[in-house]
């Protein structure tokens, strides 16, 4: 069954018929075309699908398209704002956390979740933020550093 | 000492934008018009005969366009030995075996079509276990073994299950076992491991009217494939192409070789000229890519009283599952290692790769060598030990050094920064100073790990007309950061800023021959092909540039894309106004190599020479075992790596640090678990538990740099050796820690218990 959904992606706002059983994964890269989202598992188990809706991360395998109307989404896309990279995005280049780069979208937004509401977080608060989110590239020791390098950065911003 | 500008440098990546701005492209990311999608039906039998399928109910599905099995397949094909057809044929030889595949025009139709394929089987005996599977009874899975073709290096045992059996002997083992003062014999086994990359493995393929055949596939060879694949379809090379996605959303070996590519291809070829995508599921990939070899390690070694290893008979069994896949060069591989990096006068090693019905066995991390080091690790504890010398310091009187003859004794060893490896890990540690807390202990492990020798590499760097660069190569960038070192090497030979310099992805339309991107070859073997194409683009420039600036070629030097005098700077000319003063209507200056390693000799073919370079590592972990729940947790973890010479320190160290982690997920929480009828058990990432951010220890990633002679500015790998010693070290400080050693991987919590129960009952 079809139902037309109204959502506001990255700022932009979308109006779109979709199947009732379509994923906000699939919606976003199938409909939207917004492919910085990864599939990993379509069970919840590996994170990679990450994206914020209404502020909150959630695995958008695990979310039907049709849950997300009326709702506002971030997704990896959205994160540089006029062509200038967020703080996390920076800290992932400049502190080398990007190998194969397949978690990097949802790890960004599993740490912008984190950093939107906790700008101080211990390094122990860091890896419970993104725990849900499996690496098989780096071990981790990058990605938290450069996490804690943005908050600090974000907090000198502010 | 030689200054470099980019070479050594802790230069940020140059996909890393891309990679955090979600505009990387990765193979699942591509789309065509027009395009079909195409799904698997499985065996869900280890081993049965075909005796009929029927797609009659299947083709009347509107929206299917194609439906192939096994009656449609081409030939065999396999890299070293070809049993592998691109569906089962007569029967299927694993749970998760293609039979049939369809093509229609959603993924939710061709679901549908595979739920009306009717296909009938008759069970045959399966075996699982490979030491059963060796003897003269067991049922045959492959009973035209005799007749696969297969490269000279291997030796199958013709009406056996036995695909490859391998034989090194060094010295008289008889003499070595009198010489002994003390001998020790055990067996270590390790389990099924899947790769665990999070990119799902993918494949579009279409077919031109002219009948070429291109597939844009996340393969880790592109070159490779395509010569595996005109060899089955009886095609000329330059008749099919594969194309690399920009990206590979990490490969780990478990992405090359023959997999969802077959069956895509099988459906293009009857699909109108309409390209197939086929993405296999997580459940796909856990049951029907390809593992780790599950190994069983027998090493019978004898010792002098001072610690000397003297001799060391290993046997290892190579359990490759359904189909050999790259199983006789992994054990190849991993034989040519089993003795461990010592000095040892007499050695014998019998390799084994033997099929059972089990999920396929290939190419992973190692390639091997992670298996025997568990063993011969292991050992090394156990004999220090019992002669009561400290396991640092026993590993250090037998490492291997510069000029020893390597163990199996095929060639003298050059750059060996073992014992440097070895003494930085301990030392970082703190190894003299035991740790006071009670359950706490620390090990100690080491390794080398060797390249495909011969395998060669090509490189064009292409000089445009303003002066920017761009490089061809056909690496693949899987995370482990081909595009940046290699962009480094040709920075440093030209003289142009990296952001000058684009790395073009493979395209075997486009991109020249390179062998894969595996074996930890790239920086070696690329690097050394980029280096010198960049100097050859170079020196095309320098010829014109000389007599502009009236002098000779030799007095020239490159910097920030311009060419100068070397004794007087101020008279230079930018790469454009050089190009531009010999072609003024315009042309490119295509600078080029290839890279072929001499080797001491060659015997045939892949895998026929001694290794071109071995790298060596040592890890020491701390750990905290609690005894009444046998919980082991990993709390330091030291990685000591002798990579030559460092191109990237940022890129290393994320090797060293990936590769840690990666290793402690198999010593502790991963096992692919195979029930009673040969099925995977575990086959989503929430039951196979790769290590999360919080399993993660304090981790310190160290580099040794023992120059090799023939790589780029000294540089050998490093990808795969990260992965050797980990295992072994953390079994190391487990018995360190309460006394109990544990012989068979993963070292989960029961393991440990019962071995405590057992070290109560015999005390």
């Amino acid at each position: 069954m079809q139902k037309i959904i109204n959502v506001i992606v990255n700022g932009e706002f979308y109006e779109v018929s979709v199947k009732s059983n379509m994923t906000l994964l699939d919606f976003l890269r199938d409909k939207l075309g917004l492919t910085g989202t990864k599939g990993g598992c379509e069970t919840g188990a590996c994170g990679a699908c990450t994206v914020l809706l209404e502020g909150k991360p959630v695995n958008s395998c695990l979310v039907f398209a049709v849950e997300a109307h009326g709702k506002d989404i971030l997704t990896v896309e959205g994160l540089a704002e006029n062509g200038q990279l967020h703080p996390l995005q920076e800290a992932f280049v400049s502190e080398g956390a990007v190998q194969c780069g397949y978690c990097t979208p949802g790890m960004l937004l599993s740490a912008k979740a984190l950093l939107d509401g906790n700008p101080n977080p211990t390094e122990t608060e860091v890896k419970e933020a993104i725990a849900g989110n499996l690496c098989r590239c780096t071990g981790y020791v990058k990605i938290v550093k450069a996490i804690l390098v943005a908050a600090e950065k974000m907090r000198r911003r502010n | 000492m030689v200054n470099y500008f980019a070479v050594g440098e802790p230069i940020p990546r140059v996909d890393a934008v891309e990679k955090v701005t979600g505009r990387a492209i990765y193979g699942n990311d591509l789309f065509f018009a027009n395009m079909l999608y195409g799904k698997a039906l499985r065996s869900p039998y280890a081993h049965a005969k075909i005796v009929n399928i029927d797609v009659t109910k299947a083709q009347r599905l509107p929206g299917v366009k194609a439906i192939v099995t096994g009656k449609d397949n081409p030939g065999l094909g396999g890299e070293a030995l070809k049993d592998y057809p691109f569906l089962a044929v007569d029967k299927v030889r694993y749970v998760g075996e293609p039979v049939a595949a369809v093509a229609a025009v959603d993924e939710e139709t061709a679901e549908e079509a595979l739920d009306v394929i009717a296909v009938e089987y008759e069970q045959l005996p399966a075996v699982l276990d490979p030491l059963t599977a060796m003897k003269p009874d067991a049922p045959l899975i492959h009973e035209a073994l005799h007749t696969y073709q297969h490269i000279p290096v291997i030796k199958p045992i013709e009406h056996t299950n036995i695909c490859h059996h391998v034989q090194f002997l060094k010295g008289d083992m008889d003499q070595g076992f009198a010489e002994s003062d003390v001998i020790f014999e055990d067996t270590f086994t390790t389990q099924m491991v899947h790769h665990g990359a999070i990119e799902l493995h993918m494949a579009v393929a279409q077919v031109d009217p002219a009948g070429k055949i291109t597939v844009w596939v996340t393969n880790d060879g592109p070159h490779r494939l395509r010569n595996d694949l005109a060899a089955v379809l009886k095609m000329p090379l330059s008749k099919i192409r594969v194309v690399s996605p920009p990206y590979m959303g990490g490969g780990f070996g478990g992405k090359g070789g023959l997999k969802v590519e077959t069956l895509c291809i099988a459906l293009a070829l009857r699909s109108d000229e309409r390209p197939v995508k086929m993405v296999l599921t997580r459940e796909e990939v856990m049951t029907s890519s390809i593992v780790r070899h599950p190994s069983v390690v027998t090493l019978k070694t004898g010792v002098k009283k001072d610690g000397r290893l003297w001799v060391r008979e290993a046997r290892v069994v190579y359990d490759t599952g359904a189909y050999a896949e790259k199983g006789p060069t992994v054990c190849q591989q991993g034989s040519v290692a089993a003795a461990g990096p010592y000095k040892l006068k007499h050695v014998k090693v019998d390799g084994y790769c033997v099929y059972t019905n089990k999920a396929i066995a290939g190419a992973y991390r190692g390639y091997g060598i992670p298996q025997v080091a568990w063993a011969h690790e292991s050992q090394m504890d156990i004999i220090a030990h019992e002669l009561g010398i400290d396991p640092v310091k026993i590993r250090v009187m037998n490492a291997v050094e510069e000029g020893d003859i390597s163990p199996t004794g095929q060639q003298v060893l050059h750059s060996v920064g073992l014992k440097e490896c070895i003494s930085r890990a301990a030392e970082h540690l703190g190894w003299e100073k035991k740790p006071d807390q009670k359950n706490r202990g620390r090990g100690i492990a080491c390794g080398f790990k060797n390249t495909k020798t011969p395998s060669g590499s090509s490189a064009v760097v292409k000089v445009s007309q303003d002066g920017s660069v761009e490089i061809l190569t056909s690496s693949i960038e899987a995370g482990q950061g081909p595009k940046t070192v290699l962009a480094q090497m040709a920075a440093e030979e030209l003289g142009v800023p990296l952001d000058r310099i684009t790395m073009v992805s493979p395209d075997t339309d486009v991109t020249p021959y390179d062998a894969s991107t595996t074996s930890s070859r790239t920086t070696f073997h690329m690097g050394n092909a980029v280096k010198k194409a960049a100097r050859d683009a170079r020196d095309q420039l320098f010829a014109i540039a000389a007599p502009m600036l009236n002098v000779e070629t030799g007095e020239l030097r490159v910097e920030k894309g311009e060419i100068y005098v070397k004794n007087k700077p101020e008279l230079r000319h930018s790469f454009a106004e050089v190009i531009k003063h010999q072609y003024g209507a315009g042309l490119d200056i295509i600078g080029r190599s290839s890279f072929y390693p001499v080797v001491q000799r060659e015997t045939g073919g892949m895998w026929s020479a001694p290794s071109i370079f071995w790298m060596f590592g040592a890890h020491c972990v701390e750990v905290e075992v609690d005894p009444e729940t046998g919980q082991v947790k990993v709390l330091k973890a030291i990685g000591a790596h002798d990579v030559g010479k460092v191109i990237n320190p940022i890129t290393c160290e994320g090797q060293i640090e990936g590769g840690l982690v990666h290793g402690i997920g198999p010593a502790l929480y991963e096992e692919m678990l195979i029930g009673p009828k040969g099925e995977v058990q575990n086959t989503s990432l929430l039951d196979y538990k790769i290590c999360r951010v919080l399993d993660v220890p304090e981790i310190t990633p160290l580099i040794v740099e023992a120059t090799h002679r023939d790589g780029p500015y000294g540089a050998k790998g490093i990808g795969e050796m990260t992965v050797v010693p980990t295992a072994s070290a953390v079994a190391n400080a487990i018995y360190d820690a309460i006394g109990v050693r544990i012989k068979d991987l993963p070292i989960t919590p029961e393991r440990i218990l019962n071995a405590l129960r057992e070290k109560e009952l015999n005390k």
